[in-house]
């Protein structure tokens, strides 16, 4: 029975055709370019800057008996936390990128009794030592979930798991980064410090 | 594709090739011979084959465009162009510098779920342990001091240690403490019968070294020697038990110290497989345990115990031997324990 292999015939006729050509031709060089999350489109051959990163937290809260509520506790929490994971990411990543790591700020966000060790470990925690090579770094993805502990009325510390992936653009091409980190964090009068941290950078296991 | 059924279409035949007038055998209309068609090739075919070339010349060209484009981001899908940074971990707890001394008090009051009224901090102390930690070498000691031991209280004379909280609260036990050792006190950690009960229960239980067969109905202590997980009540009762103990207030003491380091693996078992419960922890700190240790401080304290190997914390029973005074029975320091404070004052804790 041939019917079924032949009704195409008629609408795909060349008109059609000659559209739907033009639209795969289309979608080959801009739809099908679609740009991750963060990722701001562009027309020239420069890498386009990037959104300013987002962080998109799940916080869970404990609070003492008779506290606040942990469903209301975690909804204030997570403002606070989304910045200051914001703020980590542009320190240890875009910002790190164009060979002008700025260490001395992110390192500002650990506490000080860890602050040393956190030097030590730049490549574990950020670009480290690739940042050199890197020109942009162009977030894809940032999430957390967090574990959030309370004193009477707010915040005292938190832990929180955290994945970053991103596209880094280097003069040999671009290339992927990733952080798959466990912050210990610290509330203080000056807002959030990591006190502890447990961290990896590079290719997924 | 249309392909309806209905009147002049029963089998739902496209309309294309449907028969009809002039084409009573149903052949495509574009097959045929005839001008410009010397072959016969049909008409729609040859159209079809110029479609698909151009289909294939502008998808390789936007293939090729694609391909080229710097500014096109690699995807998750695809193999990453260039490996921009190697792998790399690392971990960190915070450096603490100087040694810490923790002095972890159970008092006999404040428990209302056994019917003990009053505040934690006006009963006696009859859990003791003096916590040594050197936080550079991750080593520690828990000194366990039987609770009799006679010794004196500033301001009171001699007495029984476990008084000294119930004349003057846990600052005066901390001044008994650094007066009789010479070490200096940088914190202290105050519980009940109910906060021990509830501590262990909300952590979950915690897994204890059990040196000896326990069958002590005084203290409903009923538990075989060897590895156990310790229930609240069990925890407690592990504590308490005293009477039938062929050591009396001696294995107690040495048992409380047992609790202590089978606390700390739990821990660190705990929060190996999953972080957060550091926060789980340090939640029921906050709400079973009175302490002078700042929360900033707590915390790093808390971080630092994860890296101690239990191992490197030995618990030692303070050498001692029972006595007398004035009638009573109480416990008296032997020479031996003043060395032991010399040592750990010298920051030996081996």
């Amino acid at each position: 029975m041939a019917a079924p292999s032949l009704p195409g015939r008629r609408l795909l006729g060349a008109p059609a055709a000659l559209l739907l050509v033009a639209l795969l031709a289309a979608g080959c060089t801009s739809g099908g370019r679609e740009e991750p999350p963060g990722q701001a489109t562009g027309t020239t051959a420069a890498p386009a800057p990037a959104r300013p990163l987002e962080v998109q937290l799940v916080a869970t809260a404990k609070v003492p008996e008779g506290g606040p509520s942990a469903r209301r506790a975690a909804q204030q929490a997570t403002p606070g936390l989304e910045r200051f994971l914001g703020r980590y990411l542009t320190f240890a990543f875009v910002d790190a990128a164009g060979g002008e790591a700025r260490w001395d700020s992110l390192l500002g966000l650990f506490d000080q009794p860890v602050r040393a060790s956190a030097r030590k470990q730049l490549d574990a925690l950020s670009l480290g030592a690739a940042a050199a090579n890197v020109s942009a770094v162009r977030p894809h993805r940032a999430s957390a979930r967090a574990v959030v502990l309370y004193g009477s009325r707010r915040p005292a510390a938190a832990t929180v798991k955290l994945a970053f992936d991103a596209t880094a653009d280097t003069a040999q091409g671009s290339g992927q980064v990733h952080l798959r980190s466990v912050l210990q964090l610290l509330a203080t009068g000056d807002g959030w410090r990591i006190a502890a941290f447990d961290s990896r950078t590079g290719p997924p296991k | 594709m249309r392909r309806r059924r209905g009147p002049g279409n029963p089998e739902g035949v496209p309309r294309s090739i449907g028969r009809g007038p002039g084409n009573p055998e149903g052949v495509p209309r574009s097959i045929g011979r005839g001008p410009g068609n010397p072959e016969g090739v049909p008409r729609r075919i040859r159209g079809l084959a110029w479609i698909t070339a151009l289909g294939l010349v502008a998808a390789l060209a936007a293939g090729l465009v694609v391909a080229s484009d710097p500014r096109r981001p690699a995807t998750a899908q695809e193999a990453p162009a260039v490996t921009v940074q190697k792998a790399h971990a690392g971990s960190a707890t915070p450096t603490l510098k100087r040694r810490i001394v923790l002095l972890t008090i159970g008092s006999d009051a404040g428990a209302p779920k056994f019917g003990r009224g009053g505040t934690m901090e006006s009963g006696r102390a009859d859990a003791l342990q003096l916590v040594v930690l050197d936080p550079v070498k991750r080593r520690g000691v828990v000194v366990s001091f039987p609770r009799d031991s006679y010794v004196p209280i500033p301001g009171h004379g001699a007495n029984k240690i476990n008084a000294a909280m119930a004349l003057g609260g846990p600052r005066l036990l901390v001044a008994t403490f650094e007066q009789l050792t010479g070490l200096t006190i940088d914190y202290y950690a105050l519980t009940s019968f109910d906060g021990l009960t509830d501590i262990v229960n909300k952590v979950g239980k915690i897994t204890v070294n059990v040196d000896m067969n326990l069958r002590d109905q005084f203290a409903g202590a009923f538990l075989d020697k060897g590895r156990q997980n310790l229930s609240g009540s069990q925890a407690l009762a592990y504590a308490r038990a005293r009477k039938t103990l062929p050591g009396g207030d001696f294995d107690r003491s040495r048992h409380q110290g047992q609790l202590l380091l089978g606390g700390l693996a739990t821990f660190q078992r705990q929060v190996a497989e999953d972080p957060a419960r550091v926060m789980t922890w340090l939640g029921v700190l906050r709400d079973e345990v009175k302490t002078d240790v700042p929360f900033p401080e707590l915390l790093r304290l808390a971080l630092l115990a994860t890296k101690v190997p239990p191992g490197n914390v030995r618990n030692v029973p303070v050498p001692s031997v029972a006595g007398s005074a004035g009638g009573a029975s109480v416990v008296r320091l032997l020479p031996g324990a003043y060395t032991l404070f010399g040592r750990l004052r010298a920051g030996n804790l081996g």
